[in-house]
């Protein structure tokens, strides 16, 4: 299954051959109808959705081409109605699919025809600001951006910020592990996040971690953290505020080309400054950007470079000058610094525009997620250009510079004969260049159903199976978001006590025992 | 043939550094039959095959300094010293980013570092530590506190599993979702899901310049009110420090040298502000700093606000506490002789209510047998189904972690 | 194909295929669905979303339903529901990076709905009875009288027991007892000559719930743009702008309106044709496109929405002439949904503000959030529109502010509405009340005195 669709431009359907059923046939087996009925037993009539209409708004996540609408759909208010839904799954041997706001770009949050969605945005509760213990504790469903603005008063903020931020939420960052153009200094939702109550596969409710750090035991938390919501179902979640900075300083710099930019991001970092960001944007990217927020970035720039820099004021301006020092040394002819919010999101608003913006100069497009080692980034790119000019298809070059994450926007037009296929496979490439430079198929994006075919090209058989050791620990009967990240699911062998005799799936050859 | 008579030849076949055990190779008191060094992770695969099929347990050891952490192993045959694979792979300055063998003492790697201007911004707790041992125990220094630890920093693995296949996640670049992160999951774990053989790290540029705050208190309030202060600052200390009942906090600035001297100014006024009548600074850290006290070894955490009604507790229970007051993360030390358990109970229930826990760390048996170890420990059930499928057979370092794994 | 559609199939009934959603004429755009890429962005400032935090009743939702509706899936209770519950704020317009046009979708889809659906009984009545007052001044002046009457006799306490009045309209209710004397609806001039140079000849709307229960808005806009340097023209034989039945798919019933307003300003001789009422502006601009097919009004809807403006934007499009005296006072600025959203008018209003000595603007938490007056939302919906409502009201009342200034009559009531249930007051005023003290010089109090601007 070759599939590395990003968002299109599209409604419907089209990019490539593989997308699943909208609805399988077993969307309404004895054991569906079992679940059904007990859920809308124990729980109120409003939480359990069963309206064919209002179950197809369930359909897809982020990345409309997967579309499947669930058996049923379960609004959760409370750790109970998760429990009660999951424990029942559980002894229906239903799958489950846990979903957040729905922004996910892998299809993590993809339903199953013959599985419950479990919508976790009604339980956005947050519980508690504690600025003393530096910790928030907030229900899943608590979008990522208010965490900040509840904890801005006390002088903090919650540090992971993906472009999504203003909607998407801490379960789903949880479950994807979702870092943003921030993370180069302050890392990712796993480095933010101290404990989460939980729902295993089994329906128990268990605590993850906690308020303190270093909790004894496994580090479940930190495996449950970025495995996409098939371990289980995090219910709240206890995060670490972090101090908002001193002082910010936002620069943009214009280059003539990528080659220049990069040079001059790999001077920034060897010069042993930490920027809080170092974004980068190719001409394509800015000429999108342009036509649709009118960001007036430097005229005839081949790449621009955002630069942000915090701490304290005394760094900050040390590190401001240096980074400006370097940026003209490498090239740049456009130097431009915001010293207030107002002139910062100027700066950023074409920077964050930027993957809707490529909607204005093509029909459709496949946002792309790849990583490679920073210092690769000039040949990468170059690969990249060269692919895109022997194949006539474009590709836009949106990128978190410091830490060589490529968001590269695929563009093509639907409407002609093979140019989505034409835009897959390109998609795919850069993939393929990404590993061969030692980096990974996502930095933040999450494997989901898009990319689950790409992992054994990163990982050996053995090492997938050994994380599907987790996987049959956690959830020995494949129930919690089935069918994600990993390619092939794996029987979870003898357990004392549990199945025995020949494993279904594996007799209809749906699953290898390992 | 017994198994004994066996394994020699057995292990021998698959590593050409096998011996019998001495005395010094006891496992906190558990005697091994043989110690293996093998000098890369495909010897070990197969060190850690051979152990499969003739059923021996297993315990990695590198610099052997936490050893006695924990509980003691069931039983163990083979004991693989790391201590042959102990070099740094590949140092990616341009990417912040080096890999390096389990073996590795975590002071070798800094030197290496050091020469290109980074670090890993993890502190060696123990003279000799390796990088393995520091990871199967998820040990941290002060610098946790602006840095993180282990769990924080390492962004790939390879680990050969109980059953001898060799497994990686993660990589070689800092940003990747890509599958679990089993990095993670063997950080902390007593060496009881797979060996760790080579690690992957992120880097931090080394700071030019630094200075260190430190303060004389005698009383818990005002200690906490001291950190307190430079916690809820904008200096952005790389470490807040308590040594208890010694009645010191103390404050490492790291940066440049404008930058740290201006922190630091601000911080000497925000520790006066907090009630400090004299702030001590020098460029070189306390002779105490990032040791941990003597004695029976606890590890108490709690959240940031409960540090200074810990510090108060503890000092009662006549428990010594040193560690970071910023991150809630402390060590205390008792004699052995005291009334160990006693003083748990008390401690435990306190770091408990405060959203933490306490772990009896390092005991002696007689001491140990007294007391519970690691507490409660939530997720219980499962730990051990995560231990059933990575070692179901129970042979690596069995019994040395929590609920008996 | 429903699961029952698919056991009749399995066991060999005949069964009727679903009618289609959408017939041939104006369906939503097929198109315009087609910009959404599912990012989920427009989720937090729909208001209906804030309150439910369900899919089907965001915008996302919204235009997947209406994607069902286009690959054929019938048009179901629940459809239509989900449909009815939008407030039509056009904050998702705002929100939307990929700039997918919902505001023409939930138009056509409207359209459709009130063509093809078959409404219960109940619904149809009090949806006909709403339509038969909002878009008549001389019905709801009728309406008003009545009002007046029953207050000096005490009878309010009738009219609130028998819970007529609240469920057609709790908020006029509560601005009724919020106001205890209701000022004289007085006659405007059908000319008004500019004070000093004439820079320019404007129309004005006098607007149907703007004319009845907020003369003094429109007594004040006429002030103010005279002092400003314009001649004012208000046409006599003026009515309804259609813009509530356009937002609840009247679609015939709308044209009729605009033709006819179109009629008469088009021989009135002006420049631009001022309005003071967001959802009235918002409508008028789109005159256009509502009128595209009609071969008689296709060219001169054109020519007519090009000149409509909201006061706040010909006033700062002309630029101030006239003095501005001190005006010592904290104002909140709530953002009309039909102004900010539907207009993108936010600068204006706060510029005006703004331009005032000693006036000081203070912002109102999640300003794109509606306050659920939405038209006729709040009659249909009070739930919603209360609940929408109370939040607006704890926002505003944050603010500390002394006046809330907005630029729709429909939100005041809201807020008016919502602050009084929370147990608390605060001024009213529209933005060219407050201009207009301030270029008349008249003191404070004359905003602040009675609890409300009327
Ligand atoms: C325009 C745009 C920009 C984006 N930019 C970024 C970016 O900069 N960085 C980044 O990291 N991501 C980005 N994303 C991707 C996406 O926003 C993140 O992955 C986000 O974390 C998903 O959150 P969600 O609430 O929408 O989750 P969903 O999409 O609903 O779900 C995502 C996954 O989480 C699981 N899940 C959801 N809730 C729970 C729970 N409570 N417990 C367990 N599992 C759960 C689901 O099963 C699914 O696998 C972007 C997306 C868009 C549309
Ligand atoms: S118009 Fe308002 S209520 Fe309707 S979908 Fe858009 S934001 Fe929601
Ligand atoms: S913001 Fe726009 S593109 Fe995104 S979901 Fe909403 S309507 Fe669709």
């Amino acid at each position: 299954m070759s599939s590395t669709h990003g968002t299109t431009k599209t409604a419907g359907a089209v990019v490539g051959p593989s997308a699943p059923e909208r609805s399988g046939p077993t969307g309404d087996s004895p054991q569906v109808r079992a679940v059904r009925r007990r859920v809308q037993e124990l729980l109120p009539a409003k939480t359990v959705i069963t309206d064919h209409a209002r179950l197809r708004t369930y359909e897809c996540d982020g990345l409309a081409h997967y579309r499947v609408t669930p058996a049923l759909a379960v609004l959760a208010d409370s750790v109970d109605d998760v429990a009660t839904t999951v424990r029942i799954c559980a002894e229906e041997r239903v799958p489950f699919v846990a979903r957040g706001s729905g922004t996910g770009l892998s299809g993590g949050a993809l339903p199953r025809a013959d599985g419950v969605l479990i919508v976790m945005s009604r339980m956005r509760a947050i519980r508690e600001v504690s600025a003393e213990d530096q910790r928030a504790v907030v229900e899943p469903g608590v979008i990522n951006l208010d965490v900040t603005k509840a904890a801005a008063a006390h002088g903090y903020y919650y540090a992971p910020d993906p472009s999504s931020q203003q909607i998407c939420s801490i379960g789903g960052n949880v479950a994807e592990n979702s870092g943003g153009a921030h993370c180069l200094k302050y890392g990712f939702t796993s480095n933010h996040v101290t404990g989460a109550e939980f729902v295993a596969p089994d329906g128990s409710v268990v605590e993850l971690g906690g308020r303190a750090l270093d909790a004894p035991g496994y580090d479940l938390l930190g495996t449950v953290i970025g495995s996409e919501g098939t371990l289980g179902i995090a219910t709240a979640v206890t995060v670490r505020l972090t101090r908002t900075p001193e002082h910010v300083v936002t620069v943009l710099a214009g280059f003539p080309s990528t080659d220049d930019a990069g040079a001059a991001t790999s001077a920034i970092i060897g010069a042993g400054i930490v920027p809080a960001a170092i974004e980068m944007m190719d001409a394509l990217a800015i000429e999108a950007a342009e036509a649709a927020v009118h960001c007036n970035y430097p005229e005839g720039a081949g790449a621009v470079l955002v630069v942000e820099l915090d701490g304290p004021e005394v760094e900050v301006r040390q590190e401001f000058d240096q980074v400006e020092r370097l940026c003209r040394d490498n090239g740049a002819f456009a130097f431009r610094v915001a010293n207030d919010d107002v002139e910062r999101a100027l700066i950023w608003r074409g920077r964050k525009s930027a993957f809707a913006a490529v909607g204005r100069i093509s029909p459709d497009y496949i946002v792309q997620d790849g990583v490679i080692p920073r210092t690769s980034l000039p040949k990468v790119l170059r690969a990249i250009a060269e692919l895109s000019a022997s194949s006539a298809v474009r590709v836009a070059n949106v990128f978190h510079a410091g830490d060589g994450n490529l968001h590269p926007l695929v563009l093509f037009d639907d409407s002609e004969e093979g140019q989505g296929e034409a835009a897959e496979e390109i998609s795919g490439k850069i993939l393929d260049l990404c590993i061969e430079a030692g980096g990974s198929i996502t930095g933040e994006h999450g494997v989901g159903m898009d990319k689950s075919a790409y992992m054994p090209r990163m990982f050996s058989d053995a090492d997938l199976d050994t994380m599907q050791m987790v996987r049959c620990a956690f959830d020995p009967n494949n129930i919690s978001n089935p069918g994600k990240i990993f390619p092939t699911p794996r029987l979870c062998g003898e357990v004392p006590g549990r199945h025995k005799g020949e494993h279904p799936l594996a007799k209809s050859g749906i699953a290898e025992i390992f | 043939m017994s198994v004994e008579t066996v394994a020699g030849p057995a292990l021998a076949s698959a590593c050409d550094d096998v011996r019998e055990a001495v005395d010094g190779d006891s496992v906190d008191g558990v005697p091994p039959g043989h110690v293996a060094r093998p000098a890369s992770t495909d010897e070990t695969a197969g060190l850690l095959r051979t152990a499969a099929e003739l059923d021996l347990a297993v315990v990695a050891r590198g610099a052997g300094t936490k050893l006695t952490w924990g509980t003691p192993p069931e039983r163990v045959d083979l004991v693989l010293d790391l201590s042959r694979m102990d070099a740094v792979l590949d140092h990616a300055a341009g990417d912040l980013v080096a890999v390096a063998q389990a073996g590795c003492p975590i002071d070798r790697l800094q030197e290496t570092l050091a020469a290109a201007g980074q670090r890993l911004a993890i502190d060696g707790t123990l003279p000799g530590t390796t990088l393995g041992g520091g990871i199967a125990t998820n040990s941290s220094g002060p610098r946790r506190m602006l840095n993180g630890t282990f769990r924080d920093l390492m962004i790939g693995t390879t680990v050969v599993r109980a059953d001898g296949v060799i497994a990686k996640s993660g990589g070689r670049v800092v940003k990747n979702v890509a599958g679990y992160d089993l990095g993670k999951l063997m950080t902390g774990s007593f060496g009881t899901l797979g060996v760790v053989t080579e690690a992957v790290f992120r880097l931090h540029p080394l700071p030019t310049a630094s200075q260190v705050l430190a303060v004389d208190v005698r009383d818990a309030t005002t200690a906490a009110a001291l950190v307190a202060a430079v916690v809820h600052s904008d200096v952005v200390p790389t470490a807040v420090e308590v040594d208890w009942p010694a009645g010191v906090v103390a404050v490492l600035l790291e940066g440049t040298e404008q930058g740290v001297d201006s922190r630091t100014a601000a911080t000497r006024t925000l520790l006066t502000g907090a009630g400090a009548s004299t702030v001590d600074i020098a460029e070189q850290l306390p002779p105490w700093w990032g040791h941990h006290p003597e004695g029976v070894l606890l590890k108490l955490t709690c959240s940031l606000s409960a540090v200074g009604g810990l510090l108060q507790e503890a000092a009662r229970q006549g428990v010594a506490v040193r560690g970071s007051a910023g991150a809630g993360v402390l060590y205390g030390g008792l004699p052995a002789d005291a009334e160990v358990a006693a003083a748990v109970t008390v401690l435990r229930a306190f770091c408990l209510a405060a959203g933490g826990s306490l772990v009896v760390l390092a005991a002696p048996a007689d001491v140990r047998s007294t007391v519970d170890v690691w507490g409660p420990v939530p997720a219980l059930e499962l730990m051990r189904a995560v231990k059933g499928q990575f070692d179901p057979h129970r042979r690596l370092s069995p019994g040395r972690f929590v609920g008996g794994i | 194909m429903t699961t029952d559609a698919l056991a009749a199939a399995a066991s060999g009934q005949s069964i009727d295929l679903p009618t289609p959603a959408f017939d041939e004429y104006r369906p939503p755009s097929a198109a315009l669905v087609g910009d959404c890429v599912h990012c989920g962005f427009c989720l937090p400032s729909c208001p209906t979303y804030v309150l439910w935090g369900e899919e089907m009743d965001s915008p996302r939702g919204r235009i997947d339903l209406m994607k069902q509706g286009l690959e054929g899936d019938p048009l179901t209770d629940s459809m239509v529901g989900h449909f009815d519950a939008c407030l039509g704020c056009m904050a998702c317009v705002t929100a939307c990076p990929s700039g997918v046009q919902y505001d023409r979708l939930i138009e056509t889809t409207r359209a459709q709905v009130e063509r093809r659906h078959q409404r219960t009984r109940r619904d149809k009545a009090l949806r006909g009875a709403i339509f038969a007052l909002f878009p008549y001044p001389r019905r709801l002046r009728a309406l008003r009288g009545p009002l007046r009457g029953w207050q000096r006799i005490g009878g309010d306490r009738l009219l609130r027991r028998t819970g007529l009045l609240e469920r057609i309209a709790p908020s006029l209710a509560a601005m009724e007892r919020l106001a205890p004397r209701l000022g004289k609806a007085e006659r405007l001039p059908e000319r008004t000559a500019a004070i000093g140079t004439r820079r320019a000849t404007v129309g004005m709307l006098t607007g149907c719930v703007q004319r009845e229960f907020f003369p003094a808005v429109n007594a004040a806009t006429v002030r103010v743009l005279a002092a400003e340097g314009c001649d004012v023209v208000v046409p006599a034989k003026q009515g309804c702008c259609g813009a509530l039945s356009v937002h609840n798919g009247r679609e015939p019933e709308a044209l009729r309106f605009a033709r006819a307003l179109i009629d008469s300003f088009e021989n009135a001789g002006v420049e631009w044709v001022v309005v003071n009422a967001a959802g009235c502006g918002s409508t008028m601009k789109e005159y256009a496109e509502l009128l595209r097919d009609d071969p008689a009004y296709a060219v001169r809807a054109v020519a007519f929405a090009t000149k409509v403006r909201d006061v706040s934007e010909i006033l700062v499009e002309l630029g101030p002439v006239a003095t501005r005296h001190p005006l010592p006072i904290t104002a909140a600025y709530h953002d009309a949904c039909h102004l900010a959203h539907a207009q993108g008018v936010r600068a204006q209003p706060r510029a005006l503000l703004n331009g005032i000595p000693g006036l000081q603007l203070r912002e109102i938490a999640d300003p794109a959030i509606c306050c659920g007056s939405a038209g006729i939302y709040n009659v249909l919906f009070p739930e919603p529109a209360r609940e929408l409502g109370d939040r607006k009201a704890a926002n505003v009342l944050a603010t500390g502010a002394e006046l809330l200034v907005t630029a729709n009559p429909g939100c005041l009531m809201q807020v008016a509405a919502s602050v009084e249930r929370a147990g608390e007051t605060i001024a009213l005023a529209h933005t060219v009340e407050v201009l207009d003290a301030s270029i008349q010089g008249r003191p404070v109090a004359s905003l602040t005195g009675g609890g409300t601007s009327s």
